[in-house]
């Protein structure tokens, strides 16, 4: 019986060099183009994308074509009276967005654009007893927000705030057998969850109750044939578990352990020549969320016309540079 | 075809009203779906109900959405108003056609908790939009925020409950047997649920994370629950061998089975609820259940690494079947390893004194002729490099400890 690989397979003629005028002219015009009904679709997560929107200009060096006054605006006026910042106008605050709109100020190096104690308070506000977060008011726990909140005090440089051995206790009470992490405890561990969780241990001096080797080698097997990398085993490959996987090897210092030349080519493979952009698989809609994990995975790769990336906050290591962050990685 | 904003306004108040009537005439419709159809035909409404499917025309989506979700995030700035019931049938729209708008779940929230609406009847939207958007995030989230409603619900009825106790002791049997029924109802019907959206989209994280959400804060303590999923889900996997979420469903109930050997600290009497000052639902039903002994459990073990051996031989070449043998191994071999290097808490170090108490069978000599025997008879190029990659694992993980 034959068994169906699920994988893909990269034809002859897919491209192998990096488009990067076509990425950022791409990106420039997105936001130009308000079709009414793709916008409203996705209008429940735009301050997120406007983050993947501006890293990713910034890591390519053409940061000032965005409409930075336009954008500072709009983000103050996402801010809610319990210092909370919501996806877009008229929405309701989230961590999510919250962590967003900082990495956004922080890439204009303008935090005091919008009012920081009360963010400050609005993420100490979220803590639970047992150290975990909520992502707003309504109580929903995930691992993914643990990494927003101490990501959003990091940058702000208030991460003695919350309770964060707590926090800390929380986080490990989700690792798993392989060495992964879920959204709580007892969930499968899963790419992105792993990486919030190794974020999160890294901003807190933690990084050494990781067992590098085990959840090394859980990440090294997401590589494929094709050379991309997948979220769980027997998913497909995709451009955004590039930066996921990648970045999690990067944070516990086992990069080394993939093929990155094979990586490299199918991250290029998933460029669309014409309109720019990356998709999730060669020959797919590309979209700004792709393009950005796309870039930034080259980065990590090394690659010489993209500044370099932190790993733990995707964010241009320059930045990080001038607000005088530097997360951990394991020694 | 509708342009002018007027047109756009009577148009999309009609279709939401379509909708709102096509759930007042049938109840029971169980799947929502768009019909593509890229022109209007103009005497007919776009709102198609066949049976208890529930279908929408697709041209009339790209006037509909938009002016549904203006018109909550108006109603959400205060510049425009509107009553319960329009808010009820507007959100019922938008989140069948974009069910991760969390402000719109939010909103709902708030007319659950003045009672306009009621817990079942949102548990029914969502399950809903799951047929036609399985992994929706914000659909999950909202679900596990009702089902935290009703088991408060019913706490607060077992406090109530306590208070008098002695002077309507009687009565009292007949309410608490309708709450336990209730709750139990509502558990199974969370199964199928989670069932369901697991068929449509394979490996759901978000399906399966729900699915132990639940028993861990419906049925902790209860482990008849946990038997019963572990041999109703036997069947399902054997049919979905690259699910890799299925699997580890698996190693979850094994675990909270194997570590229930003490019921005042085992983790399956541990929820998040109590902590919360809530009452489990088992516990409000009062269905402690004794836990099996650990020759069970053991026997639990073995006949999943059995399963497990007879699945990579009749499917070859999936990672899967492969990684849940990993993970076997390492329940087999080394109980609570993850728990010993990193959790100070107490309550585990009780686990690990329990998982080193159990009679662990040394399996390694007979994993390695069980792969020599599949790289021996197996050319299928996969399996044999998982079959490798499994026998290079259990060199340098399992035969490197102490």
């Amino acid at each position: 019986m034959g068994t169906q690989v699920k994988d893909v397979i990269i034809k002859p003629d897919a491209p192998s060099s990096l488009l990067l005028d076509k990425h950022a002219d791409y990106i420039a015009a997105y936001g130009s183009k308000k079709d009414d009904y793709e916008y409203t679709l996705s209008e429940y997560l735009r301050m997120s994308g406007i983050y993947w929107g501006l890293t990713v200009m910034d890591l390519m060096s053409q940061l000032p074509r965005m409409n930075r006054e336009e954008i500072i605006d709009f983000i103050k006026s996402c801010q809610h009276e319990c210092g909370g910042i919501s996806a877009s106008i008229g929405h309701d605050p989230h961590l999510l967005y919250t962590l967003s709109a900082v990495q956004i100020l922080c890439l204009y190096d303008n935090v005091d654009a919008i009012d920081v104690d009360k963010v400050v308070e609005y993420v100490k506000g979220l803590q639970q007893e047992d150290g975990s977060f909520a992502g707003d008011k309504w109580g929903e726990i995930d691992t993914r927000f643990s990494f927003c909140a101490v990501a959003t005090l990091a940058l702000l440089g208030k991460m003695d705030k919350i309770n964060v051995d707590k926090a800390v206790e929380f986080v490990l009470s989700c690792m798993n057998f392989d060495g992964g992490f879920g959204c709580r405890p007892g969930s499968e561990s899963h790419a992105g969850q792993i990486y919030c969780c190794t974020g999160f241990l890294s901003l807190t001096g933690q990084l050494h109750q990781v067992n590098a080797d085990l959840l090394g080698w859980w990440l090294c097997e997401r590589q494929l044939p094709s050379g991309g990398l997948n979220g769980r085993p027997e998913k497909l490959p995709d451009v955004c578990y590039s930066w996921w996987v990648l970045a999690s090897l990067k944070i516990i210092s086992r990069i080394h352990w993939i093929d990155k030349a094979k990586l490299r080519m199918f991250i290029l493979a998933c460029q669309d020549e014409e309109t720019g952009g990356f998709a999730d698989r060669p020959g797919d809609m590309v979209d700004p969320f792709h393009t950005l994990f796309g870039v930034a995975g080259l980065s990590l790769l090394g690659d010489e016309q993209i500044k370099p990336v932190n790993p733990v906050l995707c964010m241009p290591e320059d930045v990080l540079q001038r607000i005088g962050l530097q997360p951990d990685l394991l020694s | 075809m509708a342009e002018s904003e007027e047109e756009v306004d009577v148009l999309v108040q009609r279709v939401v009203k379509d909708i709102t009537n096509a759930f007042k005439r049938n109840p029971n419709i169980d799947e929502i779906g768009v019909i593509p159809c890229p022109e209007a035909r103009y005497n007919r409404s776009p709102i198609v109900l066949v049976e208890n499917k529930l279908g929408v025309e697709s041209w009339c989506v790209k006037f509909l959405l938009p002016y549904v979700h203006n018109k909550l995030l108006l109603y959400r700035q205060r510049k425009h108003w509107l009553d319960r019931e329009a808010l009820v049938d507007i959100t019922c729209t938008l989140l069948l056609l974009n069910p991760d708008f969390t402000t719109a779940w939010n909103v709902r929230k708030e007319l659950l908790q003045c009672g306009v609406l009621n817990p079942e009847k949102d548990l029914y939207l969502g399950k809903l939009a799951l047929t036609k958007f399985p992994k929706s995030p914000e659909t999950w989230i909202h679900r596990r925020w009702v089902l935290q409603q009703i088991l408060r619900q019913v706490s607060a009825v077992g406090r109530n409950r306590k208070q008098q106790q002695g002077e309507v002791e009687q009565a009292d049997g007949g309410r608490s047997q309708q709450l336990s029924d209730h709750l139990a109802r509502t558990l199974h019907q969370e199964m199928k649920v989670c069932s369901e959206a697991a068929c449509r989209y394979p490996s759901n994280y978000n399906a399966w994370s729900h699915r132990i959400w639940v028993l861990q804060h419906m049925a902790n303590g209860n482990v008849k629950v946990f038997h019963d999923e572990l041999s109703s889900m036997r069947l399902w996997v054997s049919m979905h061998v690259s699910d890799h979420s299925g699997f580890h469903y698996r190693q979850f109930l094994l675990k909270e089975l194997i570590t229930d050997t003490d019921p005042s600290t085992s983790p399956l009497h541990h929820s998040h609820a109590q902590a919360n000052g809530e009452l489990s639902g088992a516990e409000a039903a009062g269905e402690e259940e004794r836990q099996p002994s650990s020759t069970t459990v053991l026997q639990l073990f073995h006949q999943e690494m059995e399963l497990c051996s007879d699945l990579i031989q009749s499917f070859p070449g999936h990672e899967t079947l492969w990684s849940h043998s990993v993970n076997g191994q390492r329940h087999v071999s080394e109980p609570m390893e993850v728990d010993r290097a990193s959790l100070p808490d107490p309550r585990d170090s009780k686990r690990l004194k329990r998982g080193v108490q159990l009679p662990a069978p040394p399996t390694l000599p007979s994993e390695h002729s069980f792969v020599s025997g599949v790289l021996d008879r197996c050319s299928n190029p996969e399996q044999r490099r998982f079959a490798l990659a499994y026998r290079k694992w259990l060199d340098t993980v399992i035969g490197q400890q102490p």
